[in-house]
């Protein structure tokens, strides 16, 4: 983006404007990047702060050939995987999953706000990011990165550091878990392969 | 016939496997294509997975609670560079002084001859021995008027911040660490060299630095009302903002070394 291109020089040499366009313009991305690493909207506004944070100590080393929104990406993606993996810790030391709950709430209380333009109803939503809570830190990081970041396996390995193969069998580990909670609510479909 | 794994299967929806073996078989099994299917139809339900939607002013409330935290990174940024800019002209100083010490024992008769009667490069030895003085005087100065300026600020920020609310310190907190270790030595230095306003004012600050150092990420309303209490009782504020200006105006003038400033 030559217009980023350009905010982003003016930012490097210390213009606060420059950065506050910056921000302006990549929140709500970065913020959905967030939401699909963490499934909690709270987590993802922390996220989406942090990555800021991040990318203002780290701007310097921003090459200036590179795209900033992608740059910006793995940085969201980083900051949430550091907070899965903290909460991941957290969990094995208090046990439980205490936000399954309020999260299944979250949820349903979205669908209803927003169930004009959904395709899926309430509950299912609900199953939905039931069945994402089910996953381990790994794998769901893991998954979000192949399915909807459509990052390489390789590149999730050494994100998750991790060997190839243990990558793709975490992934299939995720698809796995959410088929088992999901495949009751798929209507049987007409083989068309 | 051997049917496709699961593995595979999954393999194969995201295009990491052998694409020609997987459709070969695929076409000829059906039970294989339902369960891609199957599959198919479940990730398609994750993709419908909600994403509560942000207006348009989200980026404008992401820089108001960012812009607070950048501040505080930026006046880091530069407190860390003057201290850069101390230690390269200490070093320099450093070097600078080795080198003279060198030079005057290679020239030794000549000392010598100085010091039996007393000449033109003898004088010029004690206006340098002067001069040197005064330098490590400014570095006093240089070094005090920076450190009040960081933690003027930081007085300003709770001075100013609203006590019906908790508020995030967690990088002043860090900074008043680093101030405290500073405002010792400072304050020492200051107190050898007979520099007692100085002396006085860094020893009010301190209690109000280490408690913020300790204070965590987050103070209470009461904390914040008790530290703006301290503050404004010792009017430290005020007294900063004096001094700095007075160390800041000695800074600019060339004058003779005080009483007792030889030894920082």
């Amino acid at each position: 983006m030559t217009t980023d291109l350009a905010v982003v020089s003016r930012a490097r040499s210390g213009d606060p404007e420059a950065f506050r366009m910056l921000v302006e313009s990549h929140s709500r991305a970065t913020f959905r990047v967030a939401y699909r690493m963490t499934g909690n909207e709270h987590d993802a506004d922390d996220v989406v702060q942090e990555t800021f944070l991040r990318a203002y100590r780290q701007l310097r080393h921003f090459e200036e050939r590179a795209d900033f929104g992608t740059w910006l990406h793995r940085i969201a993606v980083n900051c949430s995987l550091d907070l899965l993996r903290a909460r991941s810790r957290a969990d094995k030391q208090y046990g439980g999953d205490p936000e399954s709950a309020e999260l299944a709430g979250a949820a349903g209380a979205r669908s209803e706000a927003q169930q004009d333009r959904l395709m899926i109803s309430a509950e299912l939503k609900t199953q939905v990011a039931t069945a994402m809570k089910r996953l381990s830190a790994s794998e769901r990081t893991a998954f979000i990165l192949r399915h909807f970041e459509g990052m390489p396996v390789e590149e999730i390995g050494k994100t998750l550091g991790i060997q190839v193969s243990a990558t793709k069998h975490t992934i299939f580990r995720a698809v796995r878990k959410l088929r088992e909670s999901l495949e009751p609510f798929v209507r049987s479909t007409p083989c068309n392969t | 016939m051997q049917h496709l794994t699961e593995e595979q299967l999954v393999a194969h929806y995201y295009h990491d496997a052998d694409a020609v073996t997987a459709e070969a078989h695929l076409a000829t099994c059906e039970e294989c294509r339902a369960q891609l299917a199957t599959l198919r139809s479940v990730l398609a339900l994750i993709d419908q997975l909600p994403i509560p939607e942000k207006n348009g002013a989200y980026g404008e409330e992401v820089w108001t609670r960012l812009r607070w935290k950048l501040g505080s990174e930026r006046r880091r940024s530069r407190v860390w560079g003057t201290i850069s800019a101390i230690a390269a002209a200490l070093a320099l100083a450093f070097i600078g002084g080795m080198l003279w010490h060198a030079g005057t024992q290679q020239s030794s008769p000549a000392a010598v001859a100085a010091k039996n009667t007393p000449s033109p490069a003898a004088a010029a030895q004690t206006a340098s021995n002067s001069s040197s003085v005064v330098s490590r005087d400014r570095l006093l100065l240089v070094v005090v008027s920076d450190h009040l300026d960081s933690s003027e600020r930081i007085l300003l920020e709770l001075s100013n911040a609203d006590a019906k609310h908790p508020l995030d310190i967690t990088s002043e907190s860090r900074r008043a660490g680093e101030l405290v270790a500073s405002n010792r030595i400072y304050r020492q230095t200051a107190a050898r060299r007979g520099e007692t306003r100085i002396a006085s004012l860094l020893s009010d600050l301190e209690p109000v630095l280490l408690e913020l150092s300790h204070a965590g990420s987050t103070l209470s309303p009461d904390e914040i009302a008790s530290l703006q209490k301290r503050i404004d009782s010792k009017g430290l504020l005020f007294k900063v903002r004096v001094v700095s200006a007075q160390v800041n105006g000695q800074d600019g003038v060339t004058k003779a070394p005080p009483k007792g400033m030889d030894s920082l």
